[in-house]
């Protein structure tokens, strides 16, 4: 699996779309915690969540997983990948895991600029700042849910192959039917891998997260094991699929 | 029973839909041999390579390389090399990437990577993104990409495409070259005088259907009686003598005859006893584009 896993990293950080994605998530996140430490005034309770919850690493990383497996398809590479692995669950598993890492990688590199740059901000205005403790707490949340999503990203790649309705698919859903299914109908909302369930894991408030107040959003822990059962829906069949398909 | 050939097909068959894309195909490469895969357009080329090497399931019948199923090799890269036609590539990756991604995942030495992209001729356009290559740089990547591993077995399909008459040949050294290691070398191509010159077997298909199957020397006379051309002034009298003799003649035209089944020397016999002057007086060796389109145009009219 290691040499697997190292080849799809390679592949990973060898072409233009990764970096323009990266950088826009590291950008439009320090963009987000700059303008929040100089427009507001967050009290010692509300600066945490206020200006450290800036990761957009999440949307970007899923951005980033789904064209990356969709690629596969789209440049016809997936021959040479399945020639050099054969065996198509392990390939699929290390471009998952690829993209788990991908995503805490990412995640890290923009709380380790939120972090200095909103301090700063924080510090020169003279407001409260955050316990470290709880910091790198928040920071390390965020960066499971990239990781998460990251992996999720993969398996709804595979399961649609054409990348650019997987990508537009995937912005419709996030930007347009899961806000409205989680203001319609919130006990279904709840369950949703694209808002409700991160927001769960990073404990954040739904309503500092811009779901509506009412939602139930489910702990951490169940949250944690709501979305590893989302991976595992999209992962499995995207597998079968893959293992089945023939590669004329 | 023990069987020493690199690479055993045995049966395999493939259905798209309606279409019988390859049928009962069985035969066998050795090692330290060239064998051509030969078949016009659509001939069931590809599938049957891409079963081969695990890309398209079967439905009937086996691949194997070295007794075992591509699936199952355990370094599928240092056994087996594959050129797949129209080999693809990420455009926005460049062509020394590619193969890093590829040396990473067959656990082959970076250092692998320079001494290929050398080898193929594609140094100085290692770093460029390949989406600016021609087609014969992405045919030379591909090849370069089938030899990191230094593979056991090489199998290419329709390796020139793209090249250009410098990189034709180079291909054929290449391949002679790889033979010579006594690497087992497959090679696919529609183009008859691209292999003519560089394989020692040949394996012929039309229509999903294996047509012929052996040396070179043999298909090439595709195992058939021998034909003698004779020209002469008095050819339709020659064509009567041989006739009365029960031996078969074909007069294509006025001067011409094909004297089949008969050896210059017999058809010459017959003409000194009765005293008929030749102008010519030669064995017809079919070329193998003859016996090519004899074996699949012919066939494939006479089984539609």
């Amino acid at each position: 699996m290691t040499p697997l896993l190292r080849a799809e990293l390679i592949k990973l950080r060898t072409t233009r779309t990764f970096l323009a994605l990266t950088a826009a998530a590291v950008g439009t996140s320090l963009l987000i915690t700059v303008l929040v430490s100089i427009l507001t005034e967050p009290t010692r309770d509300e600066v945490l969540t206020d200006v450290f919850t800036s990761d957009t690493s999440s949307l970007f990383i899923m951005i980033l997983a789904v064209v990356g497996i969709t690629g596969e398809w789209r440049h016809h590479t997936i021959t040479s990948s399945l020639l050099a692995a054969p065996d198509r669950l392990r390939f699929l598993a290390a471009k998952t895991i690829a993209f788990a890492a991908a995503g805490l990688v990412l995640s890290v590199v923009i709380s380790i600029a939120i972090t200095i740059v909103g301090l700063l901000i924080l510090t020169i205005r003279d407001l409260p700042t955050p316990d470290a403790g709880e910091l790198i707490e928040q920071l390390a949340r965020n960066a499971v849910v990239a990781a998460l999503l990251g992996a999720f990203g993969v398996g709804l790649g595979a399961l649609v192959r054409n990348q650019v309705v997987a990508v537009v698919g995937l912005l419709v859903i996030g930007f347009a039917v899961d806000p409205l299914v989680t203001s319609l109908l919130p006990e279904v909302g709840r369950f949703s891998p694209f808002s409700a369930l991160p927001i769960g894991i990073t404990d954040v408030p739904p309503e500092d997260a811009g779901l509506p107040s009412d939602i139930d959003v489910l702990s951490p822990g169940l949250a944690l094991l709501a979305m590893f059962a989302w991976i595992g829906a999209a992962f499995a069949p995207a597998a079968a699929l893959l293992i089945r398909r023939d590669l004329d | 029973m023990p069987n020493s050939a690199a690479i055993q097909i045995d049966g395999l068959s493939k259905r798209f839909g309606k279409v019988q894309a390859v049928s009962d195909m069985s035969f066998d490469v050795g090692a330290g041999r060239v064998t051509g895969f030969l078949g016009p357009n659509g001939a069931g080329k590809s599938t049957t390579l891409r079963m081969l090497l695990g890309l398209i399931h079967a439905d009937r019948g086996t691949g194997r390389i070295y007794g075992r199923r591509y699936e199952d090799l355990e370094h599928p890269s240092r056994q087996v090399g594959a050129v797949l036609e129209n080999a693809s590539f990420h455009p926005g990756r460049s062509g020394r990437n590619h193969l890093r991604v590829l040396a990473a995942a067959g656990e082959h030495a970076p250092e692998r990577v320079t001494e290929l992209l050398e080898q193929v001729g594609l140094t100085a356009a290692a770093d460029r993104r390949v989406k600016g290559y021609s087609m014969g740089m992405r045919q030379r990547l591909a090849i370069a990409a089938a030899l990191l591993g230094d593979p056991e077995v090489l199998i290419l399909d329709e390796p020139t495409n793209g090249l250009d008459p410098p990189g034709i040949r180079w291909v054929r050294d290449l391949l002679r070259a790889e033979a010579a290691r006594g690497r087992a070398v497959l090679v696919s191509s529609h183009l008859l005088s691209e292999v003519e010159q560089s394989v020692d077997d040949v394996v012929v298909i039309a229509k999903g259907v294996m047509r012929a199957n052996g040396p070179i020397e043999r298909v090439l006379g595709g195992g058939g009686a021998p034909v003698t051309r004779v020209r002469s002034g008095d050819a339709e009298r020659l064509a009567g003598l041989l006739r009365d003799r029960q031996i078969a003649v074909d007069a294509p035209s006025d001067d011409l005859l094909l004297v089949h089944d008969t050896a210059p020397e017999a058809v010459g016999e017959v003409a000194a006893e009765h005293r008929v002057v030749l102008r010519e007086l030669v064995a017809q060796t079919r070329s193998l584009e003859e016996a090519f389109f004899e074996l699949t145009e012919q066939r494939g009219e006479e089984s539609a």
